[in-house]
């Protein structure tokens, strides 16, 4: 079984992030970049999966140069090899121009079974990648799965919103996206890490998986980032003391701010 | 000329281990404080086994011991990373599967007893010269082993001998030939803890992980099969086990330097006196500044220490350097960041007054600060090293 992995490198959670003040792009200079948590949680459903069907597992990842770091991580998690999709012509992609990429990028890759994505990404977070990459695809999309199995012919996934938990199955080939209750990623191994810098890495241009680099990046973007803001610090909390009317007092609160 | 960067492996490693600090040992911090604050020890011994466990399972274990026994064999160069990345927090933790360097010295048999299930945790050392009577000046020990038919007998008291309180053997040196003294005349032995001798804790500044003890040897028989390396050639293996790592120990408060500091750049950008945050006063700023400074420098000096190591050269000489900047160094960051957090520094809600403690130690052991100076300086009045250094 041939899977794919979308991959992701993203700006770390526990450094300060901030978007460029020029493009309202990520500042990807100011802030550690590693390999997204939730695309570790999806590489390690899919080398699950291979250790249980046997195949290959791809990572395909579309980012600046310096996203191979996010690739040798999954290659050194156990994946076999990996398309990285790097184009100074992508640069403020959205996620409409994001998912036709990667799509693209599958499309040069042979005998593609299931392909295993994060539901969404700790920076952007429009969630909306996968389900864009399925539809391109014309394959079967099950997303937000908590739980996966797949026996080679078909897969099946314990899809969970905030409606509450359905099973959902499909033929292969077809995507998946992961929340992250799926599982907890294996730490690299050592041996991991020293193999990684010689499996296969191909590099492709924008025009090398078919696509034309006017139809990418922030010029032709369908959507775009007009203005930012930083978050407004978190102001103190009010505190209240139980004095017998502790209750109360919570229920006028969450009801002057129309909460209840 | 000089190329300062990593290669895309060594950043792999090292980032290993500054996720495995950031996802398994700094949760840990609050709870590591609150029981050393109640006088007990700051990770049980089964935690650390299965924080070790959990490093093996990928394959961090040994990460300077050779592959045939199963570790890493790493270069110096990236153990240095390491401990700095291990440095970042207080928690006390370093990768199982290491042996004292001087083990390697067994012969087969006593690889067998001691190398072997020391490197697999199943044992545990402690290395005992300093006596009472003999610190910076070890060749002055007084313990001494008489031979009676296959055995040897000794008498002595050691001191400070970290690890000395669960040790189940001592690598222990006593003289052996009064008239040769160290130079021919001091043997090690290695003498289980049920041979007889005693511990007796030592209380001391820091906590728990660097309680040391002192270790009394009241006619301890020791048979003969444990003489380590060579009889009379005791004290040649002693400044080897000294001279092991000495850049892993400025390494590790590095990593400490780096972390208060960053915590004190945190703290000084949110507190506000006379309506603005103290990060815009210069004499924060010169603090900072300084500190930030010192750090790179030290950073260097560990790391061309630890080349010098891999490229085969005697690095003895940048050892010291490295280690007496690293104790100076770091004990000034570490009262700077405790002045940059005023009275919050000075409490036990946060662990800089831990650290400062803790860091005090660096100028005392493995070679006080007065003990490297000395050594450098007279590196350099012999000739034996040039100011120019490694580039003449
Ligand atoms: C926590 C801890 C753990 C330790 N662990 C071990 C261990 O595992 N095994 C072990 O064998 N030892 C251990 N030691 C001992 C340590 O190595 C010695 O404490 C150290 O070498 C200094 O010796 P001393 O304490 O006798 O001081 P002294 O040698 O008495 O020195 C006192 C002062 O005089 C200075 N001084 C000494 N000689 C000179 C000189 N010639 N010129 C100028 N100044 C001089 C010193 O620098 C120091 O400032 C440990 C010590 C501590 C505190």
């Amino acid at each position: 079984m041939n899977i794919v992995v979308l991959v992701k490198q993203v700006p770390d959670t526990w450094s300060e992030r901030k978007l460029s003040d020029a493009d309202h792009t990520l500042d990807r200079a100011s802030a550690d970049a590693v390999l997204d948590e939730i695309n570790e949680r999806a590489v390690e459903e899919a080398l699950l999966a291979k250790e249980a069907q046997g195949g290959e597992v791809t990572v395909v990842c579309m980012g600046p140069e310096r996203a191979n770091e996010a690739i040798r991580k999954a290659l050194s998690m156990g994946a076999d090899s990996a398309v990285h999709v790097s184009d100074e012509a992508l640069h403020g992609s959205d996620a409409v121009q994001t998912a036709r990429t990667l799509a693209a990028a599958i499309g040069t890759l042979e005998s593609v079974d299931l392909v295993i994505a994060g539901n969404e990404s700790t920076d952007g977070r429009a969630g909306a990648v996968p389900a864009m990459v399925a539809e391109l695809l014309g394959w079967p999309q099950l997303t937000y799965a908590r739980k996966l199995d797949t026996d080679g012919q078909s897969v099946s996934i314990e899809r969970e919103s905030d409606a509450g938990v359905a099973t959902v199955e499909a033929n292969l080939p077809a995507l998946v996206s992961v929340t992250e209750k799926i599982n907890e990623p294996r730490y690299p191994s050592f041996k991991g890490i020293m193999a990684a810098k010689k499996k296969p890495v191909s590099t492709l241009s924008v025009a090398d998986v078919g696509l034309s680099a006017d139809e990418v990046g922030l010029g032709s973007a369908p959507t775009q980032v007009v203005s930012s803001a930083p978050a407004p610090p978190k102001e103190a909390g009010v505190k209240v003391t139980d004095e017998g009317e502790g209750g109360v007092q919570i229920v006028e609160f969450l009801s002057g701010q129309k909460l209840v | 000329m000089v190329d300062f960067s990593l290669s895309d492996t060594e950043r792999d490693i090292r980032d290993w281990v500054r996720n495995f600090v950031q996802r398994e040992l700094m949760p840990l911090e609050p709870e590591v404080l609150r029981r050393e604050r109640a006088g007990e020890r700051g990770l049980s011994k089964d935690e650390l086994a299965e924080l070790r466990d959990k490093a093996r399972q990928a394959g961090f274990w040994g990460v300077q011991t050779p592959e045939e026994y199963g570790g890493m064999d790493l270069s110096a160069v990236l153990t240095a990373l390491i401990e700095v990345e291990l440095g970042r927090t207080f928690v006390p933790f370093s990768f199982g599967g290491y042996a004292d360097n001087i083990l390697y010295y067994a012969n087969e048999e006593q690889k067998q007893r001691y190398l072997i299930p020391t490197i697999e945790g199943q044992r545990k050392s402690c290395f005992a010269i300093t006596e009472p009577g003999a610190g910076s000046d070890a060749k002055n020990i007084r313990t001494t082993a008489r031979k009676e038919g296959s055995e040897w007998v000794i008498d002595g008291e050691k001191t400070f001998i970290t690890g000395g309180i669960d040790a189940d053997f001592a690598m222990v040196f006593a003289v052996t030939d009064k008239d040769k003294g160290a130079d021919g005349g001091v043997t090690c032995f290695l003498a289980d803890r049920d041979m007889g001798w005693k511990s007796e804790p030592i209380d001391i500044m820091g906590e728990w992980d660097r309680m040391p003890a002192s270790l009394v040897f009241d006619g301890v028989r020791v048979p003969e099969e444990n003489v380590l390396g060579e009889v009379g050639q005791g004290f040649a293996l002693a400044m080897q086990w000294i001279g092991r790592g000495r850049y892993l120990l400025p390494a590790r408060a590095l990593g400490g330097c780096e972390r208060l500091l960053d915590m004190a750049v945190q703290y000084s950008k949110g507190r506000e006196t006379f309506g603005e945050p103290i990060a815009d006063r210069q004499a924060i700023q010169w603090m900072i500044a300084d500190s930030a400074v010192e750090i790179e420098a030290l950073r260097w000096l560990v790391l061309q220490a630890a080349w010098q190591v891999d490229s085969g050269m005697d690095s003895r000489h940048a050892q010291s350097m490295a280690k007496l900047h690293g104790g100076v160094r770091a004990n000034e960051i570490v009262d700077r960041v405790m002045q940059i957090h005023g009275g919050m520094g000075y409490t036990r809600e946060l662990p800089v007054e831990r650290w400062y403690r803790d860091l005090r130690l660096l100028r005392i052991f493995e070679g006080t600060d007065e003990i490297q100076r000395r050594t450098i300086a007279r590196n350099l009045i012999k000739g034996h090293a040039s100011i120019g250094g490694v580039l003449g």
